[in-house]
């Protein structure tokens, strides 16, 4: 029997780019194939092919053996070729059944849009995999996780017989990626073909049974998941062993940043915590803790309702980032395109942004010592490609996020909040970044990073705060630090004998099942 | 690079004209177009920097009919010209003062703001005159503006000197990388520390005092102020920004754009008229370049 989806030498040539070169692969009917490979490896190259955005140069897409034309994405939907996007392209303020039916919609006529049947087979789909979503809901109204479901909803909906998804659980909790992998799990037993991209290993290794890795634009080869450990799959991603970094400790006893009762509006209450001089303070807990919170009282980007804020202990106030800056507090946030990156602009002037005062002292910009400073920090954090003009948004997440940091060491920032350091970062980037973290610590800068990934926080914290509903749970020095023993404390205790939840994104077992 | 299109777009527009014209290429025909250029120029820079903000002022129009009657009425009765001049700027920052702190601190969008403010302030000029024009500006007032430096009008070197210094804002300052950076994202601009309020709340003001300074320039050259003058002039302003490649998303933007956009707009103009073309076609071919121009602009960089 021919497989459901079978990729046939496809190659694809950009100006001046081969993007693709000569990939073949295929998936099974039923079958939940994971697609993995570093930012630029020809992922994302790939799956627009598939979805008809995009058309080979060479090579052909068989579906059940029958090689098949995807001019447009029209033609790839009839084909039942279904994308779930990692940013879902969806219209919020339009119901659950109108976005499912979005530009097929049912019709009285073809005049009228016959809603009601809209909302009864929308419900219909979607009663097979979360009954509780309403159909007639506003599609804004639902979180994350369920408007990932509404898609793949729709894409049953269409009968697809193969649906390909890019990143899904990048802002998911640990819980709601178990209900996508059910989900994902009953799509495969249908005898729908899955093509699952995702930066987390351990979801690929959870779900999937093989797996095709990418580099360069060419497949590297596709291995089965039970024979083969995360370790090899990442040397295959990056083309070299990663070394398994240790941690290093460089924290001193000279507390630099101390907090005390503080707490928001919403959802920090009484927080206290001491950050010293070269410490890595890592922070975890579930999403929704209050860590995002946390760090934007501390950042000045959202006013503190009570408590007080001292460093080298003076007691400081903040009316806005501005005042924090001037304190020497710099955050790298979690949603880099929203909050960290003037797209448009140069990396020397995203680098700039924060310390304007120093490069102009007299009203007028130095561009020169501009370019000086914007040249050692960028060497300082090995931007590359080192084209300092260059609008940041045409570089990857990894260098944004390196420029973001140079941002910081600019401004002469000594205490740095990272919020998910490496969220939607390659694999090797990934290793820069920490390393660069440690080399902050090594030279007296004080760092907090809030991080969803256990691993991350582990490898990088010399001491590590638990968050639970907007308050420390614990605090765990190196020698009590686990997994296990973060998760314990993350999890409100009435969860937790429900055995619903887990903490971090990979703390595997139940995911793996 | 975007400047440079827009040079090749003059250029041409200059070859059709002076093909077509006679007398075109005169040196006293191309004082001509500066001169008529002049005023929009000088509004269209304010709003070159007002929609690198992200925003978008609609009135600054009325801005320059309420600052004309109130510098005009207080020449008529004798005050000192420095003084009457300053009352003028006075009442251009006053009114984008408003604007801005509007936008910034209230949170309105711009353009509802500055529509509204648009018919508040003519509604101002209007009552204060009780809709008449104020005649009978001193001759020495208007000589000030009527005056020429080099064999340029005077007007052409005040604004000049205004692009000039528009330049080095937008490359040499904080303000100016400011303006760009809450323009292109507002909420990364915030984390890293730009005073978001600030910048805004100075554009806008920026906007006001070169309507203000455009209100000077034409009831010196008419002697006299009508609270109907103005009308209409926020549109050539936003088109020869969006001629120069600005933005009204905000985030990009160009001083030597805008400069030759309202040159653009003013050789058209000229041209047209030498041509005898009546004004309904005058009207359908500036609408044509406007088109034209952002289609180009959209063909040569592909999408964003």
């Amino acid at each position: 029997m021919s497989p459901r989806l079978q990729f046939a030498g496809i190659s694809k040539l950009f100006p001046a780019v081969r993007a693709l070169d000569d990939v073949s692969f295929s998936v099974g009917a039923g079958e939940i194939h994971g697609l993995l490979g570093e930012n630029g490896a020809g992922k994302s190259t790939l799956l627009r092919i598939l979805s008809g955005v995009y058309r080979p140069t060479a090579g052909s897409v068989l579906i059940d053996g029958q090689p098949v034309t995807l001019n447009n994405p029209v033609a790839a939907r009839a084909a039942g070729v279904a994308m779930i996007h990692q940013e879902l392209q969806q219209v919020p303020r339009l119901s659950v059944a109108q976005n499912m039916f979005l530009g097929h919609p049912l019709t009285r006529g073809g005049i009228f849009v016959a809603r009601s049947e809209q909302e009864r087979r929308a419900a219909a789909a979607l009663a097979a995999i979360d009954p509780s979503i309403d159909p007639a809901a506003p599609l804004g109204s639902l979180k994350v996780a369920q408007r990932q479901i509404v898609e793949i909803a729709r894409a049953l909906l269409d009968r697809a017989r193969i649906v390909a998804m890019d990143e899904p659980t990048s802002s998911l909790t640990p819980s709601e990626f178990e209900r996508l992998a059910k989900v994902i799990a009953g799509l495969a037993r249908e005898g729908v073909a899955v093509v699952y991209v995702s930066h987390k290993l351990d979801e690929v290794f959870g779900i999937c049974k093989r797996a095709t890795i990418m580099r360069d634009g060419a497949v590297v080869g596709s291995v089965d998941l039970a024979q083969v450990s995360e370790k090899s799959v990442v040397a295959m991603m990056v083309g070299r062993e990663l070394a398994q970094e240790q941690h290093r400790a460089h924290a001193t006893g000279v507390v630099r940043l101390s907090v005390r009762g503080l707490a928001s509006a919403t959802k920090v209450h009484d927080v206290s915590l001491n950050l010293n001089r070269g410490e890595v303070l890592g922070i975890a807990g579930l999403v929704g803790s209050g860590r995002t919170e946390l760090l934007r009282l501390l950042a000045g980007a959202d006013r503190a309702s009570s408590g007080t804020i001292e460093i080298d202990g003076k007691a400081v106030r903040f009316s806005g980032p501005r005042d924090a800056i001037a304190a020497g507090i710099g955050l790298v946030p979690e949603e880099r395109k929203r909050e960290g990156i003037v797209p448009l602009r140069s990396i020397t002037s995203n680098m700039a942004l924060a310390s304007m005062g120093v490069f102009a002292p007299r009203g007028v910009i130095d561009h020169r010592r501009l370019k000086r400073v914007a040249a050692e920090k960028m060497k300082r954090v090995n931007l590359r490609p080192f084209l300092l003009d260059r609008p940041i948004r045409l570089f990857s997440g990894g260098n944004q996020q390196k420029a973001i940091i140079g941002r910081w060491l600019a401004a002469g920032t000594r205490i740095l909040l990272f919020d998910e350091p490496t969220r939607g970062i390659d694999v090797g980037a990934k290793a820069e970044i920490y390393r660069l973290i440690e080399e902050l610590a090594a030279e007296g800068h004080s760092v907090v990073v809030v991080s969803s990934e256990l691993p991350e926080v582990i490898r990088l914290a010399d001491r590590v705060l638990v968050m639970r509903d907007g308050t420390v749970a614990a605090e765990l020095d190196r020698a009590s630090l686990s997994e296990q023993a973060i998760a314990a404390h993350a999890i409100p205790q009435t969860k937790m004998q429900n055995g619903q939840v887990h903490a971090g994104s990979s703390a595997g077992p139940q995911a793996r099942q | 690079m975007r400047d440079a299109g827009t040079l090749i777009g003059l250029i041409v527009i200059l070859a059709v004209f002076g093909a077509l014209v006679p007398g075109f290429f005169a040196e006293r025909n191309l004082i001509n177009i500066l001169q008529q250029s002049s005023i929009n120029a000088c509004l269209a820079l304010g709003m070159t920097l007002v929609i690198i903000s992200g925003g978008i002022d609609l009135s600054v129009g009325p801005t320059a009919a309420l600052s004309a009657v109130i510098s005009a009425s207080m020449l008529v009765a004798g005050v000192a010209f420095p003084l009457a001049i300053a009352a003028g700027f006075a009442i251009g920052l006053a009114c984008g003062l408003l604007n801005g702190v509007l936008v910034a601190h209230v949170g309105l969008q711009p353009f509802i703001v500055t529509l509204g403010t648009l018919s508040t302030y003519r509604a101002l000029a209007l009552i204060y005159t009780g809709g008449n024009p104020v005649l009978g500006l001193p001759a020495g007032f208007r000589a000030i503006f009527n005056g020429s430096l080099f064999g340029l009008p005077l007007a052409v070197i005040i604004v000049a000197v205004v692009a000039l210094i528009a330049w080095i804002i937008l490359k040499k300052t904080p303000f100016g990388e400011y303006l760009l950076a809450v323009g292109g994202n507002e909420e990364a601009a915030y984390i890293a520390g730009v005073p978001i309020a600030r910048t805004k709340i100075a554009a806008y003001m920026i906007s006001g005092l070169l309507a203000a300074l455009a209100a000077q320039i034409l009831i010196g050259r008419l002697g006299a102020a009508e609270p109907i003058l103005g009308n209409l002039w926020e549109l050539d302003a936003i088109a020869a920004a969006a001629i120069g490649g600005a933005s009204l998303m905000g985030g990009k933007g160009s001083v030597v754009g805008t400069i030759l956009g309202a040159v653009i707009l003013g050789t058209m103009r000229n041209g047209l008229t030498l041509m005898n073309v009546q004004s309904f076609y005058q009207l359908l071919a500036t609408g044509l370049i406007i088109l034209a121009a952002m289609l180009i602009d959209r063909v040569t960089r592909g999408r964003g």
